[in-house]
């Protein structure tokens, strides 16, 4: 039997309202704050930039959501030339959002038991889940996908490989500094939220833009 | 006489020849949503409040008798498949019976899993609304149901054209006014604000338009 297309379907899809917008905007970040909050409960990391901020955090010691903020700065300008204005705004909308929620997430919530394959399989579910609505409603959380797609335009090197390659760099990194067992959860926690992102995100089945 | 609308229509047109899920699909559709229901749930397990249908009768029934939640549920649950049956077909009430099933099993077990040192009860009952709302999402989606009462209220609606919803709203009206007597305000309060955000997540989100596939 033949693949089916994954293209969009021959349908006008319909469009997203202002507050569906923000309603998933709301709700996809405070998915991936909480799923960040339990990733710092449990010592782990992520893949890209949120991988790479919390890395940063636990080294020096500095709260997450600043990090976060700073480390995307320079991808806004990637983002504005490839993928323009208004993903570029909806984009910063997100990244201001998380890095807000994970400051005062922890005044409202701390957690007593977390175990760690339950919550790095949690991590997973949460920042998938998030991660969707966030793109489906034509957001990002910024960093490495817009530059991988930039060097993909300009270079002709595959967007994939330049964020494999950016993890695999990231994740090394991390074995030297963190425990190995933590740098296993970590993977767990990433390879979860990439499965279901993969299988879920299918632009021809959630249909509206 | 008040005279109601039996055929009500969708309120979006439904796609013609809907692409269908896999088996693979619907199998991690599920057990994400239903991984992701049972920690919405354990928020309000934990804080002492409820919700509405049946997870809520079944939530006030344990805390009454100090039966597991698990238990309550799995059993409440059992005539509803037979109407589902009738009404829905083998398919619907195969999955929702497997939902059912899965959901009373992971409420048994997650809640260890996870507790909390300090958790705010706005913060918590938030998070239950968003959390068991996006399940509830993934649950539809991949056709299936965590039984209950919406059976019963399409087959009021079928043969005395009562409209299924305002059946819904009698049951939560009478189980949040028993629950109003046996529980502090408090509890109640904090749980109808919880079922609000629950039901606003599916009603802006819940879309066959824009999520086409069955």
């Amino acid at each position: 039997m033949s693949k089916p297309a994954r293209t969009k379907p021959e349908i006008n899809p319909t469009k997203h309202t202002l507050f569906e917008d923000g309603q998933a905007f709301v709700y996809g970040t405070a998915m991936c704050a909480l799923a960040l909050m339990m990733l710092k409960t449990l010592g782990l990391i992520t893949g890209q930039t949120a991988g790479l901020a919390l890395l940063i955090s636990y080294v020096i010691d500095a709260p997450f959501g600043a990090v976060f903020f700073i480390v995307n700065l320079p991808f806004y300008w990637f983002g504005y030339k490839r993928m323009g204005l208004k993903f570029m705004l909806k984009t910063l909308v997100c990244v201001v959002l998380i890095s807000v929620f994970t400051e005062i997430f922890p005044q409202f919530i701390s957690f007593e038991t977390l175990n760690p394959v339950f919550g790095a399989i949690m991590i997973g579910f949460l920042t998938a889940s998030g991660l969707m609505a966030i793109i489906r409603h034509g957001g990002s959380l910024g960093g490495i996908g817009i530059l991988a797609l930039y060097i993909q335009d300009a270079f002709g090197f595959k967007a994939g490989y330049v964020q494999l390659a950016f993890d695999a760099v990231l994740f090394a990194v991390a074995a030297f500094i963190l425990p190995l067992e933590l740098v296993g959860y970590s993977l767990l926690g990433a390879v979860v939220a990439n499965l279901v992102i993969a299988i879920n995100h299918r632009r021809d089945r959630y249909i509206a833009t | 006489m008040l005279s109601y609308n039996v055929s009500m229509p969708a309120p979006h047109p439904l796609p013609q020849n809907p692409p269908k899920h896999t088996a693979l699909e619907d199998i991690q559709g599920l057990a994400i949503a239903l991984v992701t229901t049972a920690i919405g749930l354990s928020f309000i397990a934990q804080l002492g409040f409820l919700t509405g249908q049946t997870a809520g009768l079944a939530l006030v029934i344990s805390y009454l008798t100090g039966l597991s939640f698990s238990w309550v549920f799995w059993l409440i649950n059992i005539p509803f498949y037979v109407l589902a049956y009738f009404r829905m077909g083998t398919e619907f009430t195969l999955k929702s019976a497997l939902s059912v099933t899965i959901l009373s099993i992971l409420m048994a077990y997650l809640p260890p899993l996870m507790t909390f040192e300090t958790l705010n009860p706005i913060f918590g009952t938030i998070a239950f609304g968003v959390l068991t709302g996006f399940g509830l999402l993934g649950v539809f989606r991949h056709k299936s149901s965590l039984g209950g009462l919406g059976v019963l209220a399409l087959i009021a609606q079928d043969h005395f054209g009562v409209r299924a919803g305002l059946v819904q709203i009698a049951f939560d009206a009478v189980l949040f006014t028993v629950v109003f007597f046996l529980f502090d305000a408090h509890v109640v309060l904090y749980s109808l604000f919880g079922a609000l955000i629950l039901n606003g997540v599916i009603a802006f989100n819940h879309r066959r338009d824009i999520y086409i596939a069955n």
